[in-house]
């Protein structure tokens, strides 16, 4: 593993029912802001639940720079925020996060502040928007200070403003020694936060790398061109980029088709 | 060690949080009363003392109790995997072990409250009604006493606890709500019924009647009447005993509860590993 990096995935691959959603993937962790894109069906999720955890992969293995620490087991090393927020509907947002803070020793009402959530801590989590649900799951994905956070397409859904919101919320935890890795189809949104950039395309990993250095590498101007130069499937890279939202959340279904640049649903859920 | 029971203790509070809104669960505590209440009322339990309503409640209490404890305990850690928050909870340290022994230990306390709550209460009604005085706290044999009640309440909620945490397994096992139900179902069946046909088949097997008190003690429905029969009607009646050895009885119920837990612990450890090696197995076949 490199000095710099947090997290390091080698050679993983996962397939399901015998089908390679993720191939081969290879790559380094480093703190900042890591965003994950690629068209639908590419792996982004199965890699990000790979990275967390909540997936095991069929052969490879993920390396944290925490293992074999003295206190591994006894602090949260890792946050993951899924695609789908699974929090129990008959919670408030506080007592929501007050089960995972009290398992970390942490402050639930200055993460929900930290979200911009400290006057919603009473609602429950079933009258959120699903903005605010989002929200609510970045804070609790950072609680514990993880040195790696993981969030499965935390603006997945969301009007322009909430996208906003919530990628700063997601950036606002990255620092020198902490990694925030983002999935997202928000290529305007990834091009102004990430530090690092990778393209999935096919369960492979197209390209991957600091976002200025593969800017320049492609000679192109931003993240939207470099995806569009990096996918393999240029015409589906071209329908996918430039209408709306994004893949396998209820709640995005149909929703912001318009409103901003992004990557098309092509309806293929990333599994 | 603190460490662990307070992670224990989180989850405790966050289950029960989870169970005293559910309004469903007060539904069942009423009905469970309503059905008592007619028991002791058409049986005259309520009237002649506490070891006729236990003889007039066993037989319902034998199909009610593991009803009830299923129906408690067939989501208990289902809804947290097919939400996807228990991969979410994975990312904290705490263990599996903590996680369903938190759940369980939340869910035993909605048991105590939906099935021991009820049972206090018509046992209260037959102290208060009943013909003979029930008032004596038997120190010996032969005379009703509200201690017998209290052992009956006590191994109903053995008897419960049992099926509680063989539904926690089957919640673990289950990948949706409807294979839960299915499963829970299946428990239920084998649980109530097929104990006691595997005795009568191993009786017409050419099984010695001697053994039938070993074998009753192995089912949770054939160790909880035994230990009823043992301990509150044979009391009355039968002082000897003989219905069931105690200690055996006592244990099979501990073991299924103990069984349950390794099962939920073991299943949602090693699931997603069982998964891997099923894709690798797919995946070498595909290459041949």
């Amino acid at each position: 593993m490199s000095e710099r990096a947090l997290a390091e995935a080698v050679d993983l691959t996962r397939t399901y029912g015998g089908i390679r959603v993720l191939e081969e993937v290879s790559l380094s962790i480093t703190p900042g802001i890591t965003t994950v894109v690629g068209p639908n069906g590419s792996g982004k999720s199965t890699l990000l639940g790979v990275l967390a955890g909540a997936v095991e992969p069929t052969t490879g293995a993920v390396r944290y720079a925490h293992e074999g620490n003295a206190d591994d087991g006894n602090d949260k090393r890792i946050g993951y925020l899924p695609q789908r927020v699974p929090f129990r509907d008959e919670f408030t947002a506080r007592e929501t996060l007050g089960f995972y803070a009290a398992l970390v020793g942490d402050d639930p009402n200055a993460a929900l502040a930290d979200v911009g959530l400290a006057d919603a801590g009473d609602k429950r989590v079933s009258t959120l928007s699903g903005g605010m649900r989002r929200l609510l799951g970045i804070a609790q994905a950072t609680l514990g200070d993880p040195a790696v956070a993981v969030l499965d397409e935390p603006t997945s859904g969301l009007d322009p403003e909430m996208r906003e919101r919530a990628f700063r919320a997601a950036a606002g935890r990255a620092s020198d020694d902490t990694a925030v890795v983002v999935s997202s189809h928000d290529l305007d949104l990834v091009d102004t936060y990430a530090d690092d950039v990778i393209v999935l395309d096919r369960g492979r990993v197209a390209v991957a790398g600091s976002r200025d250095r593969l800017i320049d590498d492609y000679g192109v101007d931003d993240v939207k061109g470099l995806y569009r130069a990096v996918v393999s499937d240029r015409a589906s890279a071209e329908s996918d980029i430039d209408t709306g939202d994004t893949d396998g959340d209820e709640g995005s279904k149909g929703a912001d088709e318009t409103t901003s640049e992004s990557v098309h649903v092509t309806g293929v859920s990333d599994r | 060690m603190s460490r662990l029971l307070a992670d224990i203790g989180t989850v405790f509070r966050r289950e029960l949080v989870t169970v005293r809104r559910t309004p469903g669960y007060v539904v069942l505590a009423v009905g469970l009363l309503i059905v008592l209440g007619g028991l002791a009322a058409v049986g005259g339990g309520g009237g002649t003392g506490f070891v006729p309503a236990v003889v007039d409640f066993l037989l319902p209490t034998e199909i009610l109790v593991p009803l009830l404890a299923i129906v408690l305990g067939y989501r208990a850690l289902l809804t947290d995997t097919t939400s996807g928050e228990f991969a979410v909870i994975r990312t904290y340290p705490v263990s599996t072990v903590d996680y369903v022994l938190g759940v369980l230990l939340a869910r035993i306390a909605a048991l105590v409250a939906i099935v021991g709550v009820p049972f206090a209460l018509v046992g209260l009604y037959v102290w208060l009604t009943a013909a003979p005085d029930t008032g004596i706290f038997a120190t010996h044999s032969g005379v009703d006493s509200p201690l017998l009640f209290v052992r009956f309440l006590a191994f109903v909620l053995l008897f419960g606890t049992a099926y509680l945490s063989l539904s926690a397994a089957v919640s673990a096992l289950a990948s949706s709500r409807r294979s839960a139900i299915a499963l829970g179902l299946l428990a239920l069946l084998v649980g109530v019924l097929g104990g006691d046909l595997a005795i009568l088949r191993s009786l017409s097997g050419g099984a010695s009647p001697s053994e039938i008190s070993g074998l009753l003690a192995l089912t949770p429905n054939g160790a909880f009447r035994g230990l009823v029969f043992e301990h509150v009607i044979g009391v009355a009646f039968a002082p000897d005993g003989g219905f069931v050895q105690t200690g055996r009885a006592v244990g099979s119920l501990v073991s299924w509860i103990l069984a349950g837990i390794v099962v939920a612990v073991t299943t949602l450890t090693y699931a997603a590993g069982v998964d891997v090696v099923v894709e690798r197995t797919q995946e070498r076949l595909g290459e041949y």
